[in-house]
């Protein structure tokens, strides 16, 4: 069962403002999802089965320096940045 | 009622490999802003991140040192929180199988503070506060760490410093990371807490993030202690909150309060393999470590006989300590060598960054060259000191600075002619001296050493002269 103080916790963290009356349903709701998902704990999964995850270990990369990307190709997502900076504007 | 302390540290070090963590773009400070930055360190969609080897091989490296067990498989997990220092909302990190686990750093009291474990992660983007806006460089972001964190074990703002100074220089003997606090390479979060003097319960902490220099964390740390008592006395409540140190008015203030583990949503990273280490590897990369500064100081000062103070300053770095250890071979006594290097030496070298690179002029077996013609008896301290000082701004060998007859000494029949003729040219001042004047007798010797060129030795000669004086 999830509780009223772990949906406002999460209301919280997810920057969510919950009326009174939205917190006993967003409870139920959640409930519900947490309830539906529970059905994956009746397969039978040992994970030490799962060959991809286990076989393959130790995949590094060398340490020698290979050239990063001009920094106005990094800024061009973001429409060119600032300064040479990503950009955030002040909010309120 | 009395209070004690309990602090405990996450310190942060930054590896210095050459390259970032999942990546091979550039690890280096100072660059232009988002110019050592991919795909992959900005975390766009489809990339795959890579462990670096090197990282790995730094982390058993300060897992030894700190002489902490080496995990045999270790994974790698993703702390999730949205900040933009994260471009992927989530920081790759360790949490459930950490590298190393259950080490310790000894204390000079003798003192252990237990490391709890070690762990490899990469560090946040670089936030740049202007005019209420953000700017983001990602140079920072993955760049490598590593965080080694301790056991509630520390009771004082002093072992804290204590701790800490020996930690940094431990990671650079073992030549993992520069630890310049100034430019952020090592910094540290301080969790603080007071409980009644001998209580077995822990007090509710808050932590401090952050702290880049030693001087900052103890005051920090002494304050926080003050505040807790405060609140406690008033029959107040801690509440359990991360905190930002003000240097300008010595306090603290809320940052935000604090998260629990489980809010971070801790997952196993499944973009990386795990990390698989055999024990043959691991004792490759032990005995490869260099001598340690702990070991070199306990050997300076029970072997050698030197100091407590000066084997402190010997070990302090690690480029003083390998000149100090080659420059001392075949010597049976080192304390001229450990005496030159704090007293001559370390005086041409004005700030504590020139000692820490040690660059002089001077080779290790110049130094030791002059060493050997003292312990011969060929050459005594006084012409030695003014020798070395010249070697020191030239760079060359002692030779150049003392001729043959300086190193051939000075006979005693040759000291009392020299004596003798003294006395004679300077009755006035062994009148004084008879008189009572002591000084009187410090001008006859200092009349003589001149005429010996610094060969002689000044007890002998003071010996000589009160021989005659007296008959």
């Amino acid at each position: 069962m999830i509780s009223r103080e772990e949906v406002l916790n999460i209301a919280n963290l997810s920057k969510l403002y919950l009326d009174e009356s939205e917190i006993e349903d967003a409870r139920k709701e959640m409930d519900g999802m947490i309830n539906f998902a529970k059905k994956i704990d009746k397969i039978d999964v040992d994970f030490k089965d799962l060959p991809e995850f286990n076989s393959i270990s130790n995949a590094f990369h060398e340490d020698e320096i290979k050239e990063s990307y001009p920094q106005n190709k990094i800024l061009e997502s973001v429409d060119g940045g600032k300064d040479g900076y990503f950009y955030i504007k002040k909010f309120n | 009622m009395r209070y004690d302390l309990v602090v405990g540290l996450e310190t942060h070090v930054e590896l210095n490999t050459k390259t970032k963590i999942f990546c091979n773009c550039a690890n280096k400070f100072g660059s232009e802003p988002n110019t050592n930055c991919c795909p992959i360190c900005l975390g766009h969609p489809g990339t795959l991140p890579k462990l670096n080897e090197k990282v790995v091989n730094f982390a058993i490296r300060a897992g030894l040192a700190l002489n902490c067990e080496v995990n045999l498989i270790s994974k790698m997990d993703r702390k999730n929180y949205v900040y933009p220092d994260l471009p992927k909302a989530y920081q790759i990190s360790q949490f459930y199988d950490p590298i190393c686990k259950n080490g310790y750093i000894e204390l000079d009291s003798g003192k252990k503070i237990r490391i709890n474990h070690i762990h490899m992660e990469e560090d946040a983007a670089k936030l740049v506060y202007k005019g209420g806006d953000t700017y983001v460089d990602y140079n920072r972001g993955g760049v490598p760490l590593l965080e080694v964190v301790t056991e509630p074990d520390i009771s004082s703002s002093d072992e804290a410093k204590e701790y800490l100074e020996k930690l940094q220089m431990i990671m650079r003997y073992i030549g993992v990371s520069d630890c310049k606090m100034q430019e952020g390479s090592i910094k540290c979060d301080v969790n603080v807490s007071v409980k009644p003097e001998g209580s077995d319960k822990l007090g509710i902490r808050t932590e401090i993030k952050n702290m880049n220099s030693i001087t900052f964390m103890a005051k920090a740390i002494d304050y926080e202690r003050e505040r807790h008592i405060e609140i406690i006395e008033n029959g107040g409540k801690i509440m359990q909150q991360t905190l930002r140190y003000l240097p300008e008015t010595n306090s603290t203030e809320s940052m935000r309060s604090k998260e629990d583990a489980q809010d971070y949503r801790y997952f196993r990273d499944p973009d990386l393999v795990d990390i698989v280490l055999t024990k043959e590897q691991i004792n490759e990369i032990r005995n490869s470590l260099p001598e340690l500064p702990g070991e070199r100081f306990k050997k300076y000062v029970n072997e050698f006989g030197i100091s407590e103070n000066d084997a402190v300053l010997l070990v302090k770095y690690k480029n003083v300590s390998d000149y100090f250890e080659s420059a001392i071979e075949g010597l049976k006594n080192v304390k001229t060598v450990s005496n030159f290097i704090i007293g001559q030496i370390f005086r041409s070298l004005e700030t504590e960054a020139e000692k820490e690179e040690f660059k002089i002029l001077t080779a290790p077996n110049q130094i030791n060259e002059l060493a050997k013609l003292i312990e011969s008896g060929k050459l005594n301290m006084n012409l030695a000191k003014k020798a070395l000082i010249k070697m020191l701004e030239s760079g060359k060998p002692v030779t150049e600075f003392v001729s043959e007859s300086d190193m051939k000494g000075i006979s005693r029949e040759e000291m009392k002619k020299m004596c003798e003729e003294a006395v004679k040219a300077n009755e006035n001042a062994v009148k004084d001296y008879l008189s009572g004047k002591e000084k009187a007798l410090k001008a006859l010797l200092g009349s003589v050493m001149k005429q010996t060129r610094g060969r002689g030795n000044a007890q002998e000669i003071e010996e000589i002269l009160k021989g005659i004086i007296v008959k």
